[in-house]
């Protein structure tokens, strides 16, 4: 015998899957856009420009079937939220397949620099931002608050890590002015990866709504009384109680 | 199914319907029978003289019995159709309530002889009235109370519930409701069931066998209610059993004049009935 | 996880409070239909019950304005405060009390005269009015329930023969003819298609600027379209009460939260 809306269910279980495919998708296109820009592999950057058609056509088919399940579901409660969640979140994963494609432009624009010192940071916060990524989408299919948690706390360090990059590379350009040519570009890439976690923590923070029921900024880094040299927890989201 | 399975089913059909047609049918029979033979025997004796004239004929028990009908009216209709709307629309559950309509019961099943000596006892003797048309209709009308009753009870039931409800809802007390909405309601259900009472206590001979009628050629109409009263059905006993010198034929076209008032009256309160549904809903 | 015999989840409403109940019980002879309710309805605004048949929200809605009075073996425990005073107070004036709190049923129920009468029948009962002042309250009723146009024409033909749809606000005109401060209405578009039940919808939120509405309906969506606060009954037992917006994001009761999804049984 078939629980009350199973067919529902079914189709709610079936939209997080295709978020979770998007999400592997745009983390594998990151993931190979910082690897053409330290290894110059022109190839592979362009191979994550061309990924980035897929990656919007996801986003157009999974916003459809939402309006679908809206229109024709009638979903309240946590249903509504989850539905909700799933449409502002491939936004943002939307977003990040963008960033991937700056940076993979970035490579093929340095293809021929040979870099003034290895890239070391910017894997290193590479790295970082997709574990931000991989577990925000994690926690938005496991309902974890814990989870999401850790991906604010990540937040923080990757903040951290763009403001050490960025007194880095200006130092390096007012010692070395004609680096400025590398330099500038690689600031960019840093940036991007900075936004990138941006995103991925809009997505952690929508989790907790989905949860909740409460819209909250939990990011430090979203807080208007934002102090960047500072060193802030962030904040906790509440469970609901049940 | 299968095919044969079908067809014996098919078969039992048939079967059940040629029985039941056939007990329907029965029915028809004895009512035919009946007309029938009163026509055959007493068709011929029907004239206008015999039935219009004062002496010999029928007119006296005619008249007798449209006043004793009217007067049984005067005083069943109302008892009968309050005591309807009592136990409709008021009377909640209980013992009074259920005591109540099993004397309503009781009362339907005693036989009419013994309703015509507790006339005689209590209306004739005690209460003084005599042999009277007073004292038949009064005898009558116990009669046939239980038929009002429940005829007027179950027009009342008829009205929807909601209809009651809404009432209530508008603020209206139970009087208010019964009188504005359920009665008029009602009606057609209820004067039906008068028709047919009346029907029955114009048919009736033990009743006012000691109660009412009387056989006098000097004084043959009533000229008070507290007068005696020659009915049709008494007039017929009588021909039937104490004057030989009446024709078969008249007493067979007594017969035929009382039958045709009584299916008189049963066709009028079907017609009623019938015309008044159709206004109200 | 909460167990259920935990304090239910029930908002007082801020504002003017016009209908409430105090620990209201509902016995139907040795059977107890309401359990313990107390529940504040605001004025000037509409309270949707939802629930699964057969939990008590009709039985409630009819204890509002002593309708359960006229059913064999009932009793009621507990206070029900209009204006806050007690209706089933001992001196009360029934018949007032139903014209104060009106009703409008599940299967529109016109009385068997013509429009007219049905929408004067109410006004009529209680006192007899003039002609003139009868054929003013007849159209008042009928344009505030939104039928004039449709009947004006009509007022003197047999109420049966209009539409469900037309007939259900003839009961509404009828009810508003009595000068009503509240209006309980029993699952009042169950009976009838989505169109008129859209007009019915667009009818209460016009009525509720002047009455205070209070509707049962097993149709928890239209409770989401048109109510401003919503309660929950399961099993005779109010589970939840709050703002309609907060009941159907958010519900705080577990059991709230399976029955606005549509994960009951």
């Amino acid at each position: 015998m078939r629980r009350t809306r199973q067919a529902f269910d079914e189709q709610l279980e079936q939209l997080e899957q295709r978020l979770l495919e998007m999400g592997e998708f745009v983390e594998a296109m990151l993931e190979k856009s910082v690897r053409a820009l330290t290894s110059h592999d022109v190839e592979l950057a362009r191979e994550v420009i061309a990924a980035d058609d897929v990656a919007d056509e996801m986003d157009i088919s999974i916003e459809q079937q939402c309006m679908r399940l809206l229109a024709l579901q009638q979903p309240m409660s946590r249903d509504l939220r989850t539905i909700g969640t799933v449409m502002k979140v491939i936004s943002d994963v939307e977003r990040i397949g963008d960033y991937s494609v700056d940076i993979g432009r970035t490579a093929i624009r340095l293809a021929d620099t040979e870099y003034f010192k290895p890239l070391v940071d910017i894997p290193k916060m590479a790295e970082l931002v997709r574990t931000m990524l991989r577990q925000a989408l994690e926690a938005l299919v496991a309902r974890d608050l814990e989870i999401v948690f850790r991906v604010v706390e990540l937040d923080d360090k990757v903040d951290r890590m763009w403001y050490r990059l960025q007194e880095e590379l200006e130092h390096i350009m007012e010692q070395r002015p004609e680096v400025v040519r590398q330099a500038v570009p690689l600031l960019l890439v840093a940036r991007y990866l900075e936004r990138v976690a941006d995103h991925s923590v809009n997505i952690a923070e929508r989790v907790a709504y989905m949860e909740t029921g409460r819209l909250e900024t939990l990011a430090a880094s979203h807080r208007a009384d934002y102090q960047p040299e500072g060193n802030q927890p962030a904040e906790r989201p509440e469970a609901k109680p049940e | 199914m299968t095919s044969a399975q079908i067809s014996r089913a098919a078969r039992a059909e048939k079967a059940a319907f040629v029985l039941l047609w056939i007990a329907a049918g029965t029915v028809i029979l004895p009512v035919l029978a009946i007309l029938v033979v009163m026509a055959w025997r007493g068709a011929g004796g029907l004239s206008w003289s015999f039935v219009t004239s004062t002496r010999e004929g029928l007119l006296p028990a005619i008249a007798g019995t449209v006043a004793l009908v009217a007067v049984t009216a005067a005083i069943a209709a109302p008892l009968g159709v309050a005591a309807a709307i009592y136990l409709s629309e008021y009377a909640r559950s209980g013992r009074l309530v259920r005591f109540i309509r099993l004397s309503i019961v009781n009362l339907a099943g005693v036989p009419s002889v013994v309703y015509g000596l507790f006339g005689l006892a209590l209306f004739v003797t005690l209460m003084r009235f005599g042999r009277s048309l007073l004292a038949g209709a009064c005898t009558l009308a116990l009669l046939v109370l239980p038929l009002v009753i429940s005829a007027s009870e179950e027009a009342l039931r008829q009205v929807p519930r909601g209809l009651r409800e809404a009432s209530f809802a508008l603020g209206a007390t139970r009087w208010q409701t019964v009188r504005r909405v359920v009665l008029p309601n009602a009606l057609p259900g209820i004067i039906t069931g008068l028709i047919l009472a009346v029907g029955r206590a114009a048919g009736e001979t033990a009743p006012i066998l000691f109660t009412a009628a009387f056989l006098s050629l000097s004084h043959p109409f009533p000229t008070s209610v507290f007068d005696p009263v020659l009915a049709l059905p008494y007039q017929l006993y009588v021909m039937a059993t104490e004057a030989p010198q009446v024709s078969e034929v008249q007493k067979w076209a007594t017969a035929l004049v009382l039958v045709a008032v009584v299916l008189g009256l049963n066709l009028a309160a079907i017609i009623l009935r019938a015309r008044l549904r159709r206004r109200r809903w | 996880m909460t167990t259920q015999a935990d304090t239910p989840h029930i908002l007082r409403p801020a504002g003017e409070i016009k209908l409430e109940t105090r620990r209201l019980a509902l016995f139907y002879n040795e059977f107890r239909a309401l359990k313990d309710i107390s529940v504040a309805f605001p004025a000037r605004r509409i309270t949707a019950l939802i629930g699964p048949s057969g939990c008590g929200k009709s039985s409630f809605l009819r204890c509002l304005n002593r309708m359960n009075d006229l059913i064999d073996g009932a009793r009621v425990e507990g206070e029900v405060l209009l204006d806050g005073t007690d209706i089933y107070h001992s001196e009360i004036d029934i018949p007032l009390l139903r014209r104060r709190v009106g009703m409008v049923f599940q299967q529109p129920n016109p009385f068997p005269m013509t429009v007219y009468d049905n929408v004067a029948y109410g006004p009529r009962l209680h006192r007899a009015p003039g002609r003139a002042d009868l054929d003013e309250i007849v159209e008042r009723s009928l344009r505030s329930a939104a039928l004039w146009d449709e009947v004006k024409d009509k007022l003197h033909q047999s109420a049966l023969d209009l539409s469900g749809g037309q007939q259900q606000r003839l009961c509404i005109a009828r009810v508003l003819a009595v000068e009503p401060e509240v209006v309980l209405m029993d699952e009042p578009c169950s009976a009838l298609d989505p169109t008129a039940t859209f007009r019915i919808e667009e009818l209460m939120l016009e009525l509720v600027e002047r009455y205070t509405i209070v509707i049962v309906t097993h149709n928890m969506y239209q409770a989401s379209r048109v109510s401003h606060y919503a309660g929950f009954f399961l099993m005779g037992e109010l589970i939840e009460y709050g703002e309609t917006v907060q009941i159907f994001e958010s519900p705080k009761d577990r059991r709230t939260d399976d029955y606005v999804r549509g994960r009951f049984g």
